[in-house]
C-alpha cells in the first residue's frame, strides 16, 4: 500500500470539505476572516507538532493544555511587571521546558506510563494556576499584542513562525539523527537500545521539546489578544492529539509524518467553521472530535490487522 | 521459593494498606485540630454523601487497572448518562427508577463500545478511552445544546441523594452493595483472579486458557455501568442533570486506585486498597473546607479548598506513582541480586 496513503486520504477529505464550502458557502473564503482563522490555529499547530513527536516515541502527553495555560500566564505576568517582551518569551519557553522535563524524568527514567503521569501533572498545573490566578483575566501592557507590530504584520509573523517551525521539524525528522532516534525508539525501544540509541534520553528530550513547543504555542497565542486567559489551554491536548492521530501518526509509535499532522490539523480546524457556515449548531464539535479520533485509530487497527507488520 | 515470594508480596500489600490507614488517622487528627467540626457524625455523613460517586468509579476502575488497562471515559460517561436520564424523565416522561435502570444500561453500552475497540481491534485502552472521553462528553453537550439542564424530579427519587436510611445517607447503602459485590468478584472468583493474571501477562493468561478478550470486556462494561449508576446518584443528590456532570472524576478515581496500591502496570492490587485510597482522598477534600483560621496566598484555606485539594491530589498521585515505581525497581534489583547469589555457588562448585 502507498506509503503516504493516510496523508492522501486526509488531503482528499480536506479538499472535499473546502470545495463544498466553495460551492455552498463561498463567503467562507473572504480573505481577512480566512487569515484571522488561520492565525488563530497556529498555536494549536505548534502544540500538535510536539504531540506528534511524543506519540511517535510511543508516549502521550495530555498535560500540554495545562502547560500552555501556565506558560501563557507566566509570560503575561512577566510582561505585566514591565520586563521586555523578549524576557517574557524566554520565561514562557523556560517554564515549558521545566514542566516537560518533569514529565520526561517520570516517564523516561522512572518508567511510569505517560498517560497517568501527564494526567497527574495536568491537574497539578491546572489547579496551581487556579489557586494562583483565581480565573482572573490578566491585562497585557501595550506593545505585546502582535509583537507591537500592526495586525497584518503580526499575523504574518505568527503564521510564518509556525510554518517555518513545521518545515524545519519535518526536515529534521527525515534527515537528522535525532529524528531517526525518535522513530526508532517509538517502533522498538529495545531494538533501538541495541542499535546504540539511548531510548531513555530520547524520550526525555522529546518531553522537554514538547514543553518548549507548548511554551512557544502559548507565546504565539498571547500576542493575538490584549489579555491572558488563564484557561486558554483547556482542551488543547485533545485538539492536538486528534490532529496527530487523524494525520496518520500511529498511536503504537514509530510511524507518521508532520505533513500528515498539518493536514489533520487543517481538516479538524475547518470542521467547526464549516458547521457554522452550513448553519449547523456548533455544539457537536467535541463529539465530532472524539468520533474522528476513534475512526482514525479504528482505521489504523483494521489496517494493521490486514497487513501485520 | 514460590511460597516465600507470595508471602513477601502479601506483606508488601499489608504494609501499603497499613500506611494508608496511618495516613487516614493522620488526616483525621490534623483536620480535627486545624478545622472545625471535622469528626462529627453530621460531617462524616456529609463527606461520604459527597464522595460516593468518586468511590463508585474508583471501585469499578480497579478491575480495569488490574488488567493493565485504563478507562479515561468514566467521567464523560457520567455526563452523558446524567443527560440521558434527564431526557428520559423530563422529555419522554419515564418513571425515574425505570430511567435510572436504563441509564445504567446506557453506561454498560458505552463501556461495551470501549471493550469492543480495545479487545476486538486490539487498540490501546488509553487512546480508545481518550476518544470516548471526548465523544461521550460531546454527545452530552450536543444533546443539551451546551446549556440546557433537566430538573424537577420527584421527591421519592431525590431521596436517594438527600435522605438517610437507618441513620446513614441512602446512597451509602448502594455504595456498600457495589463495594461488597466488586470485592467478592475480584478476590473470590476465578474471573477476579483472571484480571490480575491478564494484567501480569496477557500472553501468559491466554496460554493458561483464560478468555482474555471476554474477561477484559467485562471489566470495561462494568466500569461503564457503574459510571451510569454514579450519574444517577449524582443527579439525585444535585436535583439537576447537566452535561458537565462528572468532569474530572476519572482523575480522582484513578488517583484513589493508585493511592490504594494498585499497580498502574496491572497485575497487582486489592479492592480494599482502593477503598482506603478513596477515604484518604475524601477526607482531604472535605478537611480543607473546614480550615477557616489559616490562610494561603492571602486567602482563607476554606475558600480555596477546591483548588488546593485538586493541587494536592495531583501531587499525591505523582508521589504515589514515583514511590510505586521506585519500589518496583528496587524489588527487581533485589531479585536480580538474589538470583545472582543463588547462581554463584553452583558455578564455583564443580
Amino acid at each position: 500500500m502507498n506509503k503516504y496513503f493516510r496523508e492522501l486520504t486526509v488531503a482528499a477529505a480536506l479538499i472535499l470539505l473546502l470545495l463544498s464550502l466553495l460551492l455552498f458557502a463561498p463567503h467562507f473564503f473572504q480573505a481577512q476572516p480566512m487569515v484571522s482563522r488561520l492565525t488563530s490555529q497556529m498555536p494549536a499547530l505548534v502544540a500538535a507538532i510536539g504531540v506528534a513527536l511524543v506519540i511517535m516515541t510511543r508516549q502521550i502527553d495530555i498535560s500540554i493544555g495545562a502547560q500552555f495555560s501556565m506558560c501563557a500566564v507566566i509570560a503575561g505576568v512577566t510582561a505585566a511587571s514591565g520586563l521586555p517582551l523578549g524576557v517574557a518569551i524566554l520565561a514562557a519557553l523556560g517554564a515549558g521546558a521545566l514542566m516537560g522535563a518533569l514529565n520526561g524524568v517520570l516517564v523516561a527514567y522512572l518508567g511510569l506510563p505517560s498517560i497517568v503521569v501527564t494526567l497527574a501533572t495536568m491537574v497539578t498545573w491546572q489547579e496551581a494556576l487556579r489557586l494562583w490566578q483565581q480565573g482572573r483575566l490578566l491585562p497585557l501592557p501595550d506593545g505585546i499584542q502582535w509583537f507591537g507590530l500592526s495586525q497584518g504584520a503580526g499575523q504574518a509573523l505568527v503564521i510564518s513562525a509556525a510554518l517555518i517551525l513545521l518545515i524545519a521539524a519535518a526536515w529534521g525528522m527525515k534527515n537528522l539523527a535525532a529524528g531517526r532516534f525518535i522513530y526508532a525508539t517509538g517502533s522498538d525501544a529495545e531494538a533501538a537500545r541495541l542499535a546504540g540509541i539511548n531510548p531513555k534520553k530520547t524520550t526525555f528530550s522529546v518531553f522537554v521539546a514538547m514543553g518548549l513547543l507548548a511554551g512557544l504555542a502559548a507565546v504565539l497565542n498571547l500576542v493575538q489578544s490584549p489579555q491572558v486567559q488563564p484557561n486558554a489551554g483547556d482542551g488543547l491536548e485533545l485538539k492536538a492529539i486528534a490532529a496527530a492521530v487523524v494525520g496518520g501518526v500511529a498511536i503504537s509509535g514509530g510511524r507518521g509524518t508532520l505533513l500528515g499532522v498539518l493536514l489533520g490539523m487543517m481538516l479538524l480546524a475547518n470542521v467547526n467553521p464549516a458547521l457554522t457556515h452550513f448553519h449547523q449548531p456548533p455544539y457537536w464539535e467535541k463529539a465530532i472530535q472524539g468520533l474522528v479520533i476513534l475512526l482514525a485509530v479504528v482505521a489504523d487497527g483494521l489496517r494493521s490487522r490486514k497487513n501485520p507488520v | 521459593m514460590s511460597t516465600a515470594r507470595s508471602f513477601s508480596i502479601k506483606s508488601l500489600f499489608a504494609r501499603h494498606e497499613m500506611v494508608l490507614v496511618l495516613v487516614i488517622i493522620f488526616e483525621v487528627i490534623l483536620f480535627n485540630a486545624l478545622g472545625r467540626r471535622f469528626l462529627t457524625s453530621g460531617n462524616m455523613s456529609n463527606v461520604f454523601r459527597h464522595s460516593v460517586e468518586i468511590g463508585l468509579l474508583a471501585l469499578a476502575m480497579t478491575p480495569v487497572i488490574l488488567t493493565g488497562g485504563i478507562d479515561l471515559s468514566v467521567g464523560s460517561m457520567m455526563g452523558l448518562c446524567a443527560v440521558l436520564f434527564g431526557i428520559m424523565v423530563n422529555v419522554l416522561g419515564l418513571d425515574p427508577w425505570m430511567a435510572a435502570f436504563l441509564a445504567i444500561g446506557f453506561g454498560a453500552l458505552g463501556g461495551g463500545l470501549n471493550a469492543l475497540l480495545i479487545t476486538r481491534l486490539n487498540l490501546p485502552p488509553l487512546i480508545v478511552t481518550l476518544g470516548t472521553f471526548s465523544l461521550f462528553r460531546g454527545l452530552a453537550e450536543a444533546l443539551t445544546r451546551g446549556a440546557e439542564s433537566y430538573s424537577g424530579f420527584p421527591e421519592s427519587f431525590l431521596a436517594l441523594g438527600n435522605s438517610d436510611l437507618a441513620g446513614i445517607p441512602a446512597q451509602i447503602w448502594v455504595f456498600i452493595a457495589v463495594a461488597v459485590g466488586i470485592y467478592l468478584m475480584v478476590h473470590h472468583t476465578t474471573l477476579g483472579r483472571s484480571f490480575r493474571a491478564i494484567g501480569y501477562s496477557q500472553e501468559g493468561a491466554r496460554y493458561a486458557g483464560i478468555p482474555v478478550a471476554r474477561n477484559t470486556s467485562i471489566a470495561y462494561i462494568l466500569a461503564g455501568a457503574v459510571a451510569g449508576l454514579a450519574a444517577v446518584i449524582l443527579v439525585a443528590r444535585l436535583g439537576e442533570a447537566r452535561a458537565n456532570a462528572g468532569i474530572g472524576y476519572e482523575l480522582l478515581a484513578i488517583t484513589a486506585v493508585v493511592l490504594g496500591g494498585v499497580s498502574i502496570f496491572g497485575g497487582s492490587g486489592t479492592v480494599g486498597g482502593t477503598f482506603l485510597g478513596w477515604i484518604a482522598l475524601a477526607f482531604l477534600n472535605n478537611g480543607l473546607t473546614r480550615i477557616s483560621d489559616y490562610r494561603i496566598m492571602d486567602q482563607p484555606i476554606a475558600s480555596v479548598a477546591r483548588e488546593l485539594s485538586g493541587l494536592l491530589t495531583g501531587l499525591l498521585l505523582l508521589t504515589a506513582l514515583a514511590i510505586g515505581a521506585s519500589t518496583k525497581t528496587l524489588a527487581v534489583r533485589r531479585a536480580r541480586k538474589q538470583s545472582l547469589s543463588n547462581i554463584k555457588p553452583s558455578t564455583t562448585n564443580p
